[in-house]
């Protein structure tokens, strides 16, 4: 991996919508980079095109101007088999609503990863075992989603986003449909998995609560970075890759929103 | 793919409500089509006894002559050493009997008035030994005692138009092998209902040696074979045909197939009933499924887009969609033969009667046939129009665009 250019480059990346006769400027010129191994939350009220970027850097949209490279492959010029070749090895999604399949059990779910990769059954059951133990829901493994509570419904979505050892796990407010404990739990829980296999994770939130243990907190208002914070008492806040002067953010004021 | 076809699976048992009404037209379409096609096929297998039992035969064995050319003199395009070539074909296996018989014209006459006759001379022991029996509207059959006056059978359309009744006499007369003409008198003893109308106008029927003795011949029209068993016909056909070879005429062979020309008509006539029946649910199961089907698409526009982010090949979500279709329309056979055939057994077992079909006077027993390959071919169309049905549902899904599938509620 090449340290100096970092995991994701998001390059002068602007997304719009079409609207009526006119158009939505989802993002505006948005500039971002991430390394490998990093805790990142992009934070923004409802709007602000928190999800437009993520799906950007998923490769499941692409933007109107700029240029997203992964892992130094600028995905603008790929076509759309190797697009899906690079989602299939290289990312892993959380989504707000779980999306898990609800024919499959807990274990069904998080091997079809493995399953699309084409990877072999005995592979298989070992890792869905390991990945189900990483976010600690091996008892659960036979139950369908229907008999899980959304807690443990999204950490298995966490399991399936990291079975296959992706480079990148993208979570579009995984928070939203939980209640404040289990909100707290799965960031912990993703938090661990960061500092514990190195996987890069970037998930987003309008809730303030949960970024008081993220080392790095990327603000997003009306499709513009406003703010890229790096708290510093945060362990895994490393290598800051650039510094974007912000209207005042600092940690103190995390703190006060996260009231 | 052992889990993608678990997938499918259970993807069809997920809208319970949906796949049973799913399951339960697919069946019905089954069911239906197995019950008129086993009922078309129990009436093809009615028809085809009852016109073989009529005196078609099995098989018929003629000179090639015959079909070559107009007589010049009546049997002159006849067999002619036809007591050797019965004792030939009789001593095969499934062989039950042969009936010799001659085809002549002539004119009738009661006295003061006259007809044409179409007549047909039989032995009428070797043909009610095949089972072979007029169906009589009044008098009696031909009895082959000899001496006593020369008896005949008449169509009812003849007795009408002669004005005559069994015990009555009528004069034949017919021209003779040599040119010559030459007269007999019968009497009527039986008038016979054949079940065709233009036949019935013309019939005429006396024994063979009343005919020989008019005609000044030996020889016969036709040999008519009587099998054991229907279906030993090809069997028996492709034995005997080599042994009719290198005798002094030539002598071909027909099949009772090559002569019921009623019979094809009908046959016919039924099976383009059946294609459109069939036709008709093939598209009703088309029709209807496409529109379910898009419906549980739809429904699973999230997942489906959850599927593709995580670089599922669209590929796949064609195939799944197609896979989850074709089972149903397997699963819908399955109800469908099962049901179908439930519910033929029952039927009959109800001893339900029809009306008499044309030329017969006895109520049918409705009865429907077991046949596999109706049941092959019908679980077929619908697994067929079900696949069909999908590809338009699949295609959607498939070209479904991610980010907007996520977004979808
Ligand atoms: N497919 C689309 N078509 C038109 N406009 C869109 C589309 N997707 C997003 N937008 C617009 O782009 C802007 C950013 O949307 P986005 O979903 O990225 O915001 P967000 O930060 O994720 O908001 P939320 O917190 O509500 O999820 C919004 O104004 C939204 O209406
Ligand atoms: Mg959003």
């Amino acid at each position: 991996m090449n340290e100096s250019s970092g995991l994701i480059q998001v390059e002068a990346v602007s997304r719009r919508f079409p609207l009526d006769h006119s158009y939505v400027n989802a993002l505006d010129n948005v500039n971002l980079r991430v390394a490998a191994g990093e805790f990142l939350a992009i934070a923004g009220p409802s709007g602000s095109g928190k999800s437009t970027l993520l799906n950007l850097i998923g490769c499941i949209d692409k933007p109107t101007s700029g240029r997203i490279l992964i892992d130094g492959v600028d995905t603008s010029t790929l076509t759309s088999a190797p697009m899906t070749a690079l989602r299939r090895r290289k990312i892993g999604f959380v989504f707000q609503t779980f999306n898990l399949i609800p024919v499959f059990t807990a274990a069904e779910n998080v091997e079809f990863p493995l399953l699309v990769q084409g990877i072999g059954a005995r592979e298989r059951r070992e890792r869905v075992a390991d990945a189900l133990e990483s976010v600690g829901l091996s008892a659960r493994a036979r139950h369908r989603p229907d008999l899980l509570s959304g807690g443990e419904r999204q950490r298995v979505a966490v399991a399936r986003a990291i079975v296959h050892r992706p480079a990148l796990v993208l979570a579009d407010e995984p928070t939203a449909n939980l209640d404040t404990l289990n909100a707290t739990q799965l960031i912990d829980l993703m938090r661990d998995l960061n500092q514990r296999l190195g996987l890069t994770f970037l998930f987003s939130t309008h809730d303030a609560r949960l970024l008081e243990h993220t080392p790095r907190i990327v603000r997003l208002t009306d499709g513009r970075v406003t703010s890229d914070t790096h708290n510093a008492e945060t362990p895994g806040a490393a290598i800051p890759p650039f510094q974007i002067p912000s209207e005042g953010a600092s940690h103190g004021q995390i703190s006060a929103l996260s009231l | 793919m052992g889990k993608f076809l678990l997938l499918a699976f259970r993807n069809v048992f997920r809208n319970r409500r949906r796949t049973i009404m799913t399951l339960i037209m697919v069946g019905g379409g089954v069911a239906g089509l197995l019950l008129v096609g086993g009922f078309f096929a129990r009436m093809f297998w009615g028809l085809r006894e009852q016109t073989i039992n009529d005196g078609l035969g099995h098989i018929q064995i003629f000179t090639a002559e015959h079909f070559n050319r107009e007589e010049k003199h009546v049997l002159d395009t006849g067999i002619e050493n036809w007591g050797q070539i019965a004792a030939t074909v009789s001593t095969g296996g499934h062989v039950r009997g042969i009936a010799p018989r001659i085809e002549f014209n002539g004119m009738l006459s009661n006295g003061v008035k006259s007809g044409v006759f179409m007549g047909s001379a039989v032995d009428p022991v070797a043909e009610s030994s095949l089972g072979f029996t007029p169906r009589l509207a009044a008098g009696r059959d031909l009895d082959t005692k000899q001496g006593g006056e020369i008896e005949a059978l008449i169509g009812a359309g003849v007795a009408h138009s002669m004005n005559v009744k069994p015990g009555d006499g009528l004069t034949l007369l017919a021209v003779t092998a040599d040119g010559a003409l030459n007269g007999i008198d019968v009497e009527i003893v039986g008038v016979v209902n054949t079940g065709f109308k233009e036949m019935d106008d013309r019939y005429l029927r006396i024994t063979l040696p009343s005919a020989q003795r008019l005609l000044q011949s030996d020889r016969v029209t036709n040999l008519v074979v009587g099998l054991d068993n229907t279906d030993n016909t090809d069997q028996v056909a492709a034995r005997l045909a080599p042994q009719l070879n290198g005798l002094p005429q030539q002598l071909v062979l027909k099949k009772w197939i090559d002569l019921a020309a009623y019979y094809k008509q009908v046959r016919s006539l039924f099976s383009t009933i059946f294609v459109f029946l069939g036709a008709i649910v093939f598209f009703m199961v088309l029709m209807s499924s496409v529109n379910t089907l898009l419906m549980a698409m739809f429904e699973r526009t999230r997942e489906i887009g959850t599927m593709l982010a995580m670089g599922t090949p669209r590929s796949w979500i064609m195939a799944l969609f197609v896979l989850e279709a074709t089972l149903l329309g397997v699963l819908g056979a399955i109800v469908g033969v099962a049901g179908g055939n439930l519910i033929g057994f029952l039927l009959n077992h109800a001893g339900l009667h029809l009306p008499p079909p044309p030329g017969t006077t006895s109520p049918m027993l409705f009865q429907v046939l077991h046949v596999p390959s109706l049941m092959i071919g019908s679980s077929i169309l619908v697994i067929v129009s079900l696949a069909m049905a999908a590809i338009l549902p699949a295609i959607r899904a498939s070209r479904l665009q991610i980010a907007e599938a996520l977004a979808h509620v």
